[in-house]
């Protein structure tokens, strides 16, 4: 590939300073700001003020002392929860639109994206009014008799937080399920049912199998959405429920430590990171083609 | 695809509208608030009423707030189209550098905003740069360059070769070829990536809350007002700005879509 045909218009003889800025503007805005986090993490703070002496006591200090951890664990629990059943929902629904013809399987998927455009903040504030004591769930439970009275089971802990993240995120689940089970060659599905496969066994033996590397990058996305946001624990969330992300926030704010707060954005972002390659890894598509 | 027996045709789409309820719920509350009196969780059915868009006209806070996002989505697009295919169009067919660099572009977009935005905030400090509304365009360009270059990238990728050898031959120089055939052929997948830049510019929450001085975005206003409640003029917000993303959407699979019939044509 010595030349595709465009690299000469791109050669359109740069200018030195086109190359300066084409490495310099990335680098600037982009990396060096991680990088200066990256060596925050390792400052500590004395009364108030950033001592800037390397130190691996904010490392020493997530992994040993009682609090931190199991938030952390706790957090990663509740995204992949978040993840799981955003998937149980999302497959039926990806699965469902995969059997309608032409333009209404577009129509449909569309209708299924569409929330997403809309605000972020205004959809948790609403979600947060359905979920509250005087919401819409509490009068339909209570109305279909399963409560007896209004609960508030479903708001200012981690049952909110884990519900809202998933009405948040289910379109990002149905996007890859559905793209992985229409790129299913459709002659495979015939040869099944011709050797005399049920339904069942087709779906089983060709469909989920071929179907997965579209489930593992929807676990994904959804799992690394929901791990870094924290504006919905924040906001539903109430005293009991506490994230991971609340917990770095709060040294940014009250607990005022930015260093420790930049060496648990580092513990955050390693797991962002394994959950992208996992994902990358297990969501390509190798079986499909023919 | 072979038809399911009917019970999982059922019990599928069934499913299917589960989904969609849970979807649509959180954007009906906010909607059906705006023309309907709401009293402890109770519509009012009875009495439909506009007054939350008349209330909405007098909001100067929100309008201001609406007025700031505005500005900030304009200069980040202008910015992050104008960077975007800049580095597309520097990248592409270029081997040396690329990938490390695509990389670095694409880490905003794919970190958490809140580590982008504690990154870039402790970044300002260092340099001592305010926060104000230069921070909050610089952190929204950086998180959406990403999004525009790939856009750019993926058109160049497929455009035909022929057409730049054709220019060539025919003895058009190089900036020529650039203004005639290159910049034409991307413009709809530069006004698409704009599109889509606005759309995130004008929901980031999460990096401006941290990198933003006196002046706020409209969602970070709503996130402030949220603790307290919001007055109903805020839905009619609500519902006129998902009826205009939901037209910005369709605008930008418009530009999007690849129209064959133009591309044989070209």
């Amino acid at each position: 590939m010595s030349s595709s045909g465009l690299a000469r218009p791109a050669a359109i003889r740069w200018s030195p300073l086109v190359t300066v800025l084409a490495f310099a503007l990335p680098v600037m805005f982009v990396l060096a700001p991680l990088a200066i986090f990256l060596v925050y993490s390792f400052f500590s703070v004395d009364q108030g003020q950033i001592v800037y002496a390397p130190t691996l006591a904010n490392y020493v200090r997530f992994f040993t002392d009682p609090v931190f951890l199991p938030v952390f664990w706790r957090t990663i629990v509740l995204c992949l929860s978040v993840a799981a059943i955003s998937i149980l929902l999302a497959y039926p629904a990806a699965y469902f639109l995969t059997t309608l013809r032409g333009r209404w399987r577009y129509a449909l998927l569309m209708l299924l994206m569409v929330p997403l455009l809309m605000s972020y903040v205004i959809k948790i504030y609403a979600i947060r009014s359905i979920l509250g004591l005087n919401g819409f769930l509490n009068k339909a439970l209570v109305g279909l008799g399963i409560l007896s009275e209004p609960s508030t089971l479903f708001v200012f802990n981690m049952n909110a937080i884990l519900l809202t993240l998933t009405l948040l995120l289910i379109p990002f689940a149905i996007l890859p399920i559905f793209l992985a089970l229409e790129r299913i060659p459709q002659v495979l599905l015939r040869a099944s049912d011709d050797l005399g496969a049920s339904s069942l066994q087709t779906f089983l033996r060709i469909t989920l199998p071929l179907s997965l590397p579209g489930v593992a990058s929807a676990a994904s996305f959804v799992f690394v959405l929901a791990i870094g946001d924290f504006l919905t624990p924040q906001m539903v969330g109430g005293i009991s429920g506490f994230t991971f992300g609340r917990i770095l926030y709060s040294q940014f704010g009250t607990a005022y430590n930015w260093p420790f707060g930049a060496a648990l954005s580092v513990a955050l972002a390693v797991v962002v990171i394994v959950a992208i390659l996992l994902g990358e890894r297990f969501g390509r598509n190798r079986g499909a083609s023919l | 695809m072979i038809a399911p027996p009917r019970l999982s045709t059922i019990l599928l789409a069934a499913t299917t509208v589960l989904v969609a309820v849970l979807l649509y719920s959180p954007l009906f509350v906010p909607i059906v608030s705006s023309f309907f009196p709401v009293a402890r969780g109770e519509v009012d059915w009875s009495s439909p009423t506009v007054e939350t868009y008349v209330a909405l006209a007098g909001n100067d806070e929100i309008l201001s707030a609406l007025r700031t996002t505005l500005v900030v989505g304009f200069c980040t697009v202008v910015l992050s189209v104008v960077g975007g295919t800049l580095l597309a169009l520097y990248y592409h067919g270029r081997r040396a550098g690329r990938s490390a660099l695509q990389f670095i572009i694409f880490l905003p977009f794919l970190m958490p905003p809140i580590i982008s935005g504690l990154a870039l905030l402790i970044f300002f400090r260092e340099i001592g740069l305010e926060r104000s509304l230069l921070t909050v365009v610089i952190g929204h360009t950086a998180f959406v360059l990403a999004i525009v270059y790939r856009t750019v990238l993926t058109r160049l990728q497929s455009m035909s070769r022929t057409l730049v050898e054709a220019s060539y031959d025919l003895g058009a120089t190089k900036w020529q070829t650039f203004w005639r055939i290159i910049l034409p052929n991307l413009s709809s997948a530069m006004v698409g990536g704009a599109i889509l830049a606005f759309a995130l510019s004008f929901d980031e929450t999460m990096i401006t809350i941290l990198v933003t001085g006196t002046q706020t975005t409209l969602p970070v206003r709503l996130w402030a007002m949220m603790r307290l409640g919001f007055s109903p003029d805020i839905n009619a917000l609500v519902a006129l700005i998902l009826m205009f993303t939901v037209l910005l959407c369709a605008l930008a699979a418009r530009f999007l879509v690849p129209r064959q019939i133009a591309t044989q044509r070209a």
